[in-house]
């Protein structure tokens, strides 16, 4: 199932399946690109970031780019 | 002729710089320690150089205050040796800056720092290949004890550009 990274829940895992336009040079410094595996660490309350985990490394994330990569979320 | 110390937030570009120049710059487990940056000599043979702690950058499209600080002394140091301070652990992320250092054009040196966490985590990574891949030199170091410093000063006087063409050809990738 594929949902964005804003929606999904803390503990779920995926894989990016597509970064929107001018956001993937932007993430892509951080270590996030097209079929990585990430993980929700954390979701802060109040429209806060999103915290995943890529490569066992921590990057937290606002809503509004969050919205913007879709990821394959695992069952 | 400058070095530039460029990489990631907490890499470990300012424990490289004190344990090269000896000065005492500020380190501490955070990342964003260094916002300013700081400079210091080294004599690399019979040269005296500047050392450059330049803040910690994802990427050289600045997305806050201590990139920009970060992108503009590249640009304004466009003949300087960049030593390319990696995680040896992240290290994907890493060679990100790195190949966007290297499109710039400069003479790079790549520090793979934190060897010894990278062990623990038996993460092994195979230098040479990735040399020959980069066409720059790679030294694997770990800066807090002081390990691959020296090698990494000796690279500094091998840096050479390299070309991201030559790169792409080198591990069999169409651009």
């Amino acid at each position: 199932m594929e949902k964005k990274l804003s929606e999904m829940k803390y503990g779920e895992k995926g894989i990016v399946k597509s970064i929107n336009g001018k956001l993937r040079d932007q993430v892509a410094g951080m270590g996030i690109r097209v079929n990585k595996k990430i993980k929700i660490t954390s979701k802060q309350p109040i429209n806060g970031p999103v915290v995943v985990t890529i490569d066992e490394s921590s990057i937290s994330l606002g809503r509004g780019v969050a919205g913007n990569i879709v990821v394959e979320v695992e069952k | 002729m400058n070095i530039l110390l460029m990489g990631h937030p907490n890499v470990g570009k300012s424990v490289v710089f004190n344990r090269i120049t000896g000065a005492n710059v500020s380190e501490s487990n955070y990342s964003g320690t260094t916002v300013d940056y700081a400079k210091g000599y080294v004599r690399v043979g019979h040269k005296e150089m500047e050392l450059i702690d330049v803040p910690g950058t994802f990427s050289l499209e600045p997305k806050d205050k201590a990139e920009e600080v970060a992108v503009k002394m590249l640009n304004e140091n466009k003949d300087s040796v960049v030593i390319c301070v990696i995680d040896s652990t992240k290290i994907e992320r890493g060679l990100y800056l790195a190949l966007e250092i290297i499109e710039m054009g400069n003479p790079v040196v790549i520090a793979l720092n934190m060897q010894d966490v990278a062990e623990d985590k038996n993460i092994q990574i195979n230098v040479e290949k990735l040399q020959k891949i980069l066409g720059v030199p790679v030294v694997s170091t770990i800066a807090v004890s002081g390990k691959g410093m020296k090698e990494l000063m000796f690279s500094v006087k091998k840096a050479t550009s390299s070309n991201i063409k030559d790169i792409v050809e080198n591990v069999g990738g169409n651009q």
